[in-house]
């Protein structure tokens, strides 16, 4: 049996599921981040995978995936920064714990 | 025949350590499972002859993501308590609102009629043809990440940083 896109649309579907799971669990903020990295690479999967099966002649699939990997990228540092900058102030990197606006 | 093992193989992988990613209940353990998925799905860019991809993917993510997560894990971890715990209580809505969204996806997948689009497809390496496109076609968005990137640079750095009064 081949691999077709319905087993690439799949999986990516299911990477998905298990980052929302991450994201909506998680107390830890960093925890978050890196399950948001997992919905991001879910969605790279489906670009690559449709490009290759659809339009196998041209790549725009890829160029997107290369843009969403330095989006991701430049998301993920600042993400990081701001939790840096929390944990400075506030002593403490977990979601729950963060409920003021203004210190 | 190669494929679908290594299809398999690399989705197992990309599940398995996603799954245990998001159970770990110790944050540093956490962040490698996420290296190993992310190496998972550089090897679904493999099997998808998008060999550039891999390699990018392998650079930034595990390289510099990975790595910087690990970085902060370690700068914001109180090193005389006890590993807190990880997870709220909101497992059993979570799962459900996800599998409900997996569930979705997964059966309009099955349900659309794709014909012969999704049968197979041409095996080419096409790195040389990204480079082309990036430089031509797509110039303009290439630049505008470029500036993105130093942007988020300068922003990360400024937050960090602080501002030196206020430390003292």
């Amino acid at each position: 049996m081949t691999i077709t896109l319905a087993h690439y649309v799949v999986l990516s579907a299911l990477l998905f599921a298990i980052g929302i799971i991450g994201i909506l669990t998680r107390r830890n903020a960093i925890g978050i981040l890196m399950s948001l990295e997992l919905l991001f690479n879910a969605a790279a999967i489906n670009m690559v995978a449709f490009s290759k099966y659809l339009t196998p002649s041209e790549i725009y699939g890829d160029i997107f995936t290369i843009f969403i990997i330095a989006i991701a990228a430049a998301e993920s540092v600042l993400g990081l920064a701001i939790i840096l900058a929390m944990f400075r102030k506030r002593e403490t990197v977990n979601a729950d714990e963060m409920n003021i606006m203004k210190y | 025949m190669v494929e679908t093992i290594l299809f398999y193989g690399f989705a197992a992988l990309i599940l398995i350590s996603a799954l245990l990613m998001i159970i770990a209940p110790n944050i540093y353990h956490s962040a490698l499972f996420l290296a190993l998925c992310l190496f998972g799905v550089a090897g679904i860019y493999v099997v998808l002859n998008s060999y550039f991809l891999a390699g990018i993917q392998v650079l930034v993510y595990i390289g510099a993501v990975v790595v910087l997560a690990l970085f902060v894990i370690n700068l914001t971890r109180r090193i005389l308590d006890v590993d807190s715990d990880q997870h709220n209580e909101q497992l059993l809505p979570a799962v459900i609102i996800s599998g409900l969204t997996a569930f979705l996806i997964i059966s309009a997948v099955l349900k659309t009629n794709w014909g012969t689009m999704i049968a197979h497809r041409v095996a080419q390496d096409n790195t040389a043809l990204t480079g082309r496109l990036l430089l031509n076609e797509f110039v303009l968005p290439f630049e505008i990440v470029s500036v993105l990137l130093l942007a988020a640079l300068i922003g990360a750095i400024s937050i960090v940083a602080g501002d030196k009064g206020a430390q003292k």
